[in-house]
C-alpha cells in the first residue's frame, strides 16, 4: 500500500510555492538581459511586471547590489533629474554569464518540453 | 507642511532601520537609493493621501530587519543550513559525554569533600543546569559567528563538502562506546565511593565530649546484609560495560547478563532507600541538625533510580536488536 502524507496545504498554495521556486533563478537572467539599457531600480521593477517577470522590491533592489558586487552590473549615480537615480548595466562579464543563462534556459525549456510533450 | 514632515520621518526612519543594519561603507549608498526608489514607487501610485501611499509602499517593502539581510548578503537566519547538521552534532556530543563527565567529577569531588549525597545532589542538578545552558550559549554564539563571517567573505556558499566517510553509524557506535565507557567509569566511581566512606568514615561530627567522631555516610548495619547485592551488582555493571567496550555493540545476552547486574544493584537499594535506612542514622542526625530528611526526598531518589536502571536496560536492548 502506497503511503500518502497528509497535508494541511492546498495543491493550490503548493503550486504557488513552487513556481515561486521556479522563477527565483529567472529574475537574474531577466535583468542581465534587460539591463544593456541602463536603468535604475524602480523603472526595471515596472519593466520585469509589464513582461510577466514578477518580482518584489524588496527582492529586487538588494539582488541588484549582489550583482554590482559580483561584477556583472555596473552603476552609476545620475544627477542630471531632480531626484538622483542609481543606474545599473550589464558590465562584459555580465554578458558572458547572460549568454550562458540564455544557452542554459533553452536547455531547460528543451528537457521540460520532451519530458511532456504527451501532456 | 505637518503631513510632509511626518511622511519624510516615516521613510527615513525605515531607510535608517534597513541601512544600519549593513556595512558602513555600504549605508549612504544604500540610504540614498532607497530614498529614491520608495520616493518613485509613492509617486507611481498617484494617490490622493500621499501619507498611506507612503505606509503601503513600506508596508510592501517589509522588516527592515529581511531587506538589511537581502542587503548585507546573509540569510536573516542564526546558523543556516550548511552549519547545522555540524552545530547539532556537536551539541549532542558535548551534551550527552563532556557534561555527564563534568557532572559526575563534581558530584565526585563534593562527596570526597564529604558534603553529604544532599548537598552532592544539589551540586549535580545545579551542573547539569549551568554548564549545559553554557554549552548551549557557547556554541550557538560561535557557529553564529562562524555563520556571519561566512557570509561576509564570499558571494558563494558552502566550501566544505560532505564525505561519505561523515555517515553517521561509526559514528554513533563510537559513541555509544564511550558513553559505555562513561557508565563503566561512572560505576566503579560508586563502588569506590562506597567502599571508601565505609573503610575511611571520612564525615566528621563533633561528638558529645568535644572530641570528633569519624562517621559512615551510608548505615553500617548495611554490611551485613543489603549492601553485598548493591556492590556485586555494581561490579557486574562495570565488567559488562567493559565486556560492550570491547565487544562493539550490546549482545543480547549480554544485555541480558547486564539487566540482571542492574537488578541486583537497583532493586536492594531501592528497597533500602524505602526502607529509609541508607544513611547511617548518626551522620544525617549530625548532618541535618534541627531537619528531618522528608519521605520525599526517598521517593525522589528511588524514582530517579528506577528510572535510570529502566532505561539504560531498555537501550542496551534496544542497541541488541539493531
Amino acid at each position: 500500500m502506497a503511503h500518502s502524507i497528509v497535508s494541511l496545504v492546498s495543491p493550490n498554495e503548493l503550486i504557488l510555492s513552487q513556481v515561486q521556486e521556479l522563477r527565483r533563478g529567472t529574475v537574474v537572467l531577466a535583468c542581465l538581459v534587460l539591463l544593456e539599457e541602463p536603468q535604475y531600480g524602480y523603472a526595471l521593477l515596472e519593466t520585469l511586471n509589464d513582461a510577466g517577470v514578477t518580482v518584489d522590491g524588496n527582492t529586487l533592489y538588494p539582488l541588484l547590489r549582489r550583482l554590482e558586487k559580483q561584477g556583472l552590473l555596473t552603476s552609476e549615480w545620475n544627477t542630471d533629474e531632480s531626484r538622483p537615480r542609481k543606474f545599473y548595466r550589464v558590465s562584459p562579464e555580465g554578458s558572458q554569464v547572460r549568454t550562458g543563462l540564455v544557452r542554459e534556459w533553452r536547455d531547460i525549456v528543451g528537457s521540460i518540453s520532451l519530458l511532456t510533450k504527451d501532456d | 507642511m505637518n503631513m510632509a514632515m511626518s511622511t519624510t520621518t516615516l521613510t527615513e526612519r525605515y531607510i535608517q532601520e534597513v541601512v544600519r543594519r549593513i556595512p558602513a561603507d555600504q549605508r549612504d549608498d544604500v540610504a540614498s537609493e532607497l530614498r529614491t526608489t520608495i520616493a518613485d514607487t509613492v509617486e507611481a501610485r498617484d494617490s490622493a493621501d500621499p501619507v498611506s501611499a507612503e505606509r503601503e509602499v513600506l508596508t510592501e517593502m517589509g522588516d527592515p530587519i529581511r531587506l538589511a539581510a537581502g542587503y548585507a548578503d546573509r540569510p536573516p537566519v542564526l546558523i543556516g543550513p550548511d552549519l547545522y547538521p555540524t552545530y547539532l552534532r556537536l551539541l549532542v556530543v558535548l551534551l550527552s559525554t563532556v557534561l555527564p563527565v563534568v557532572t559526575a567529577v563534581l558530584v565526585g569531588i563534593d562527596l570526597f569533600d564529604g558534603k553529604g549525597l544532599g548537598s552532592a545532589i544539589g551540586t549535580g542538578i545545579s551542573t547539569v543546569l549551568t554548564v549545559g545552558a553554557q554549552m548551549i550559549a557557547w556554541v550557538t554564539v560561535v557557529f553564529a559567528i562562524v555563520e556571519r563571517s561566512r557570509h561576509h567573505d564570499g558571494v558563494v556558499g558552502s566550501t566544505d563538502k560532505w564525505t561519505p566517510d561523515d555517515l553517521p553509524e561509526p559514528r554513533r557506535q563510537n559513541k555509544r562506546g564511550a558513553s559505555a565507557c562513561a557508565s563503566a567509569v561512572w560505576n566503579a566511581l560508586l563502588l569506590g565511593l562506597i567502599v571508601w566512606q565505609h573503610t575511611a568514615e571520612p564525615y566528621r561530627a563533633a561528638g558529645a565530649d568535644g572530641s570528633v567522631d569519624r562517621l559512615q555516610v551510608l548505615d553500617p548495619g548495611l554490611w551485613s546484609g543489603w549492601i553485598w547485592p548493591i556492590l556485586v551488582g555494581l561490579a557486574g555493571l562495570v565488567v559488562l560495560d567493559l565486556v560492550r567496550v570491547a565487544a562493539g555493540r550490546w549482545t543480547v545476552p549480554l544485555a541480558a547478563w547486564s539487566a540482571a547486574a542492574e537488578a541486583l544493584f537497583a532493586l536492594p537499594l531501592v528497597w533500602v532507600l524505602y526502607q529509609q535506612r541508607f544513611f547511617n542514622p548518626d551522620f544525617l542526625t549530625d548532618f541535618n541538625g534541627d531537619w528531618t530528611t522528608p519521605d520525599s526526598f526517598y521517593t525522589g531518589v528511588i524514582l530517579v533510580v528506577l528510572v535510570m536502571s529502566g532505561s539504560a536496560v531498555f537501550n542496551r536492548f534496544r542497541e541488541a536488536h539493531q
